[in-house]
């Protein structure tokens, strides 16, 4: 039973009360609670509801609760409740770092979930880290959060700008043509997906046109659209993301320009689209699950959902929720399978663990790769739905790739931290 | 700007009853913070913010120069630490002193282009100019880590040539920062109390009879932009040593209106203390605000319009009329404005 | 090289009149109160919403006995979209001035923060109200998709706010300079004594005034809708290019604001074209360059802002 954050502040504040009475010194001997059977496990919820990612960072966090709601519902974990604290992260790092310091010194949470932008992420696995504290990160997609910057401490379950690039740049080629256009935001995310994507492209025989890089911030897409229809490409592909994404979408729709040349949009996430009909998304892309997959348990999953949530705009559950429940209901499993919340035995039973596809509701089996953290899965690639089967159906499912053909070069650079550097952090 | 008035005495000391509180305060802070339901990185968070509020509030409170790309040179200041600690020399002392030079040098550049401008004019090239550098940032992934951010800047221990302590742990760092904070206040209280802090203050008044009676505003201007740059840089370094790690966020100009509103809200146009109660508030408000209500912003929105309507002095405007000392003067004073734009 | 050159300045001079459509609102507010409006961002989103509202029933008011309204053509409902919500966000306009009356007679700073701290109030409010996600809003069939001549392809719907924009400067011209109401805002822009003199009441005319420059936000707001789409950050967007033109300008100045508009349209279009990972800075580059040489910009005036 969740319990909501006014009743637990007011929990904490008498607790406070009375434990105040005795200081008890830095907050590691805080730490040794009397580890009653009653005492309910908690997590640590980082998920934004303001700043930039604000909506998908909702998203994800009705996927993690209703994980938690469920693993409740049969009765607990280690046959102690699930409780969970969540805070608005703002899709900023320096929250980030507090939050995640307020979780672990303050709430005594026991693992931590949540983030979509890769600073903010970061910024709450330096911390997570530091304490040795367990880190979710369900949805950011840069290629550097199981690579360059990955921690013992820290697993990420969506997949990345590169997995994307390579499902979508290989079919590519041979659908739309050779001669490519090359356009993507000029920060970390969009320039290693655009490094990989170019890579993949020239490896199967494909030659760039042009290769523009676009500022962060680009409220006007008019000027490189015209360059792309002087340029005459094949194929454009693009790595743009965020609010920019959504504004080019929009304008080239506006202009027309959307059927032609082909569009290779690296990733789109269902809150970033859903609500704008059935004609929105444009081009290729990629995604990690969607609500009409054929695939055994999706439909119930679907039906969950909207029980339990039936008054949110978002009213079928998308990729995010989807990666935010898969994440948070493996940690429960994995917890009651090791019959402790101890970190390193969390850590090290999930490593290398294999989840089937027809738990996980995809196509091909995944495994969480023991070397970078990163969880291998199945991509598919998409495209805008002509004949939707309802109002919700905005994407036809074009093909999946399994997790081995789109393996991320990035994952191999990922260094993690030796187990003996990784503190010990157990809330009991 | 009567509205707006600073002890018109100037003093010679270099303690006073005010400072001596809040020493006391801050020194024992890490002992009962937990018992009121806070925890220590907030305490680091908030003075190390103190100190940058300070530092701006020599520039908007001393100088009456609103800066709205402040936050620019803080992140600046962070980066300066990182770059020095992984590419020179990893020492505490250097690496800061490197995070306030860098600062300075650029925040002297900048304020090249800010010296001759007066008022909202300033204000507006300030946002151009933090713009630039947000900008620079974000573009230059391989030096700042762009979005993903410069990570595992170390918290490097504080040497004194014969001891060493750690500042790995949060009560550490505090303490650092806490003798950084109290040299810092010393510093800037007896600058506001020397000459140049009176041609600061008679130029913010009137800046065509200052240049008259011989002082340079410019000069003025560019010192005191350039000096509260370095400490932004500072406090820069500091904020990259508690977060391990600078991220481009904090250059964005949200952050830098943030810095303005902090100051403001806690009196910085009427006390030297202004900044300090702003810093508190903001952080504690929104750290507690944020617990009970998702819409905090809305609600800090509010109380914010609510303090420049009624209180324009902010908290420490309000504490000097609770305390009965003397009235803030406000509306019945004309409209000094229009006369001290010399038209 | 020329051939390729001449889609691109078309493209600017359009995106150059959209820029001072943007600018308008906040112009006429800065030029006559001398008020640097920080809610014009929020005032032009929250036009937005409102002919989100008007429009379609994802705005918030899916009730039965609309439906035979939302079921009507959307171009009577475009137009009372463009009716409906320069008047609602003129209304809030009003009640923001009536706040700010108290920081009349101050330093601008003070002014400049009540509507720094009404912008979030406003942002977090739409937020409350509608959500973070996105939102889109339906354009008239005749003013939609593209065309291609040669190698430019545009949109229709650019052409029509371009056009759009340089009626709206057009008609608010005429308006201060052909009209007696235009000559009593210009005098208060100049000299409130004046005003005062002339027997009108200068406290209505502030108020007027405030209206009328939120509600030419909010225009500017549903004309930008479909370009830009509807989020609650995207005021923030619409401010920092306005704050640009303006300053760019020179406080005070029409034409000024007007030319500086189309010389940012031009020179970020421009630079998007052929340095495109330049384009943003742009903006700021040019406004620097320009207020080093003229400090107050292309035409600006001197004024109480630079006490």
């Amino acid at each position: 039973m969740a319990i909501t954050r006014r009743k637990f502040l007011k929990n904490t504040a008498l607790a406070g009360a009375a434990g105040g009475a005795a200081f008890m010194g830095p907050w590691k001997h805080n730490r040794v609670h009397a580890a009653g059977s009653a005492k309910p496990i908690k997590i640590g919820l980082t998920h934004d509801a303001s700043g930039q990612f604000a909506n998908s960072g909702q998203a994800e966090k009705r996927g993690t609760i209703m994980a938690i709601q469920e693993a409740n519902e049969k009765g607990g974990v280690l046959g102690r409740q699930v409780e969970y604290v969540w805070m608005d992260t703002e899709t900023n790092p320096q929250t980030g770092t507090r939050v995640a310091e307020r979780m672990i010194t303050r709430e005594n949470v026991h693992f931590l979930a949540g983030a979509i932008q890769s600073g903010t992420a970061n910024a709450i696995s330096q911390v997570a880290q530091k304490y040795g504290c367990v880190y979710f990160n369900t949805n950011s997609s840069s290629p550097t959060e199981s690579g360059k910057n990955c921690h013992r401490v820290k697993f990420v379950w969506d997949g990345n700008g590169e997995n994307f690039a390579r499902a979508a740049a290989r079919n590519a080629i041979n659908a739309f043509g050779k001669n490519w256009m090359l356009i993507y935001n000029d920060y970390v995310w969009g320039q290693n997906t655009n490094a990989a994507t170019k890579k993949v492209a020239v490896g199967y025989g494909a030659g760039v046109v042009d290769e523009v890089a676009v500022p962060v911030g680009t409220r006007d897409w008019s000027s490189i659209l015209l360059k792309i229809q002087q340029a005459k490409p094949d194929v454009v592909a693009a790595a743009v993301g965020g609010d920019d994404f959504k504004v080019m979408r929009q304008q080239v729709k506006d202009m027309g320009l959307d059927s032609k040349p082909a569009w290779i949009n690296n990733q789109q996430d269902w809150p970033d689209v859903y609500g704008l009909g059935a004609d929105a998304a444009f081009g290729v892309f990629g995604t990690t699950w969607y609500h009409y997959l054929d695939a055994p348990g999706v439909g119930d999953f679907v039906k969950a959902y909207q029980t339990r949530y039936p008054t949110t705009r978002i009213n079928v559950p998308g990729n995010v929720t989807y990666n935010g429940y898969v994440a948070m209901r493996e940690l429960l499993r994995v917890v009651e399978e090791v019959g402790s919340t101890d970190n390193l035995k969390v850590i090290k039973a999930l490593e290398g663990r294999k989840m089937s596809a027809a738990d996980r509701m995809q196509h091909h089996d995944a495994y969480i790769d023991p070397n970078s953290h990163h969880v291998q899965q199945t991509i598919y690639l998409a495209e805008g739905n002509k004949a939707p089967r309802d109002k919700s159906d905005y994407f036809k499912i074009l093909s999946s790739s399994d997790p081995e053909s789109i393996r991320a070069s990035a994952d191999g650079v990922c260094g993690l931290e030796s187990y003996a550097d990784t503190p010990s952090y157990d809330q009991g | 700007m009567q509205a707006m008035e600073y002890d018109k005495k100037q003093t010679a000391a270099w303690i006073t009853p005010p400072m001596l509180i809040a020493f006391a305060v801050f020194a024992t802070l890490p002992l009962w913070i937990e018992t009121v339901g806070l925890y220590e990185y907030l305490a680091v968070e908030v003075l190390i913010w103190v100190i940058f509020a300070m530092g701006f509030n020599l520039l908007l409170g001393y100088g009456g120069l609103p800066s709205f790309g402040h936050g620019a040179f803080f992140g600046i200041g962070a980066y300066a630490f990182g770059l020095a600690q992984f590419n020179v020399w990893a020492n505490l002392w250097f690496c800061l002193a490197a995070a306030i030079f860098v600062t300075a040098v650029i925040g002297g550049i900048a304020a090249l282009f800010l010296s001759h401008r007066r008022g909202i004019y300033f204000a507006l090239m300030t946002i151009a100019v933090g713009q630039i550098f947000y900008f620079i940032a974000s573009k230059w992934t391989t030096v700042t880590g762009g979005e993903d951010g410069m990570l595992n800047i170390k918290r490097l221990p504080v040497d004194f040539g014969l001891v060493e302590f750690s500042i790995k742990s949060n009560v550490g760092l505090y303490y650092l920062t806490f003798g950084l904070f109290v040299v810092v206040t010393l510093l800037l209280w007896r600058l506001t109390n020397s000459p140049y802090g009176r041609v600061l203050r008679a130029m913010k008044q009137n800046e065509t009879r200052v240049a008259f009676i011989g002082y340079s505003p410019r000069l003025y201007k560019w010192s005191v932009f350039t000096l509260s740059c370095a400490i932004a840089g500072l406090a820069g370094g500091l904020f990259a040593m508690a977060q391990e790690g600078a991220y481009i966020n904090i250059m964005s100009l949200q952050w830098s209106g943030t810095i303005v509103l902090i100051v403001l809200i806690g009196g910085g146009f009427v006390s030297f203390w202004g900044p300090l109660l702003g810093v508190i508030f903001y952080f504690v408000s929104r750290d507690v605000l944020g617990a009970y209500t998702d819409t905090w912003l809305l609600w800090f929105g509010l109380i914010f319009m609510g303090l420049v309507m009624f209180k324009p002095d902010g908290l420490a405007g309000i504490w000097r009329d609770y305390i009965g000392g003397r009235k803030a003067k406000s509306e019945q004073s004309g409209n000094p404005a229009t006369v001290a734009s010399g038209r | 090289m020329l051939y390729d050159l001449i889609p691109h300045i078309i493209n600017g001079l359009a995106l150059g009149l959209l820029f001072a459509l943007l600018a308008l609102g906040f112009m006429l507010i800065i030029g006559v109160m001398e008020v640097i409006n920080l809610a014009h961002g929020s005032l032009f989103a929250l036009g937005a919403y409102i002919a989100l509202v008007v429009m379609t029933p994802d705005g918030g008011l899916p009730f039965a006995f609309m439906q035979p309204y939302y079921d009507l053509p959307v171009i009577p409902r475009y137009i009372i979209a463009l009716i409906v919500g320069p008047i609602v966000v003129g209304v809030v306009g009003m009640g923001l001035e009536i706040c700010l009356r108290r920081t009349y007679g101050k330093d601008p700073l003070y002014g400049l923060l009540l509507t720094f701290g009404a912008a979030m109030v406003l942002e977090e409010g739409i937020r409350e109200i509608w959500g973070s996600s996105e939102y889109a809003l339906p354009i008239p069939r005749g003013i939609s998709g593209g065309f291609i001549a040669g190698d430019l392809i545009y949109s229709n719907y650019r052409i029509y706010a371009a056009i759009f924009s340089a009626a709206m400067i057009g008609v608010l011209w005429v308006f201060l300079n052909k009209t007696p109401y235009g000559a009593v805002i210009k005098a208060g822009a100049h000299d409130s004594e004046m005003v005062r003199a002339l027997g009108y009441n200068l406290k209505r005319l502030r108020l007027y005034v405030f209206a009328f420059g939120a509600a030419l936000a909010a225009i500017a707001g549903i004309i930008m809708a479909p370009i830009w789409g509807i989020r609650p950050v995207v005021g923030v967007d619409a401010v920092v290019p306005a704050f640009v033109v303006i300053v760019l300008g020179g406080v005070g100045s029409f034409w000024g604001s007007v030319s500086a508009g189309i010389l940012v349209g031009l020179v970020v279009g421009l630079t998007a074209a052929f340095l495109t990972d330049w384009s943003l800075l742009s903006m700021y580059l040019l406004l620097l360059a320009v207020v080093t040489f003229r400090a107050r910009g292309l035409a600006g005036k001197a004024s109480v802002l630079e006490a």
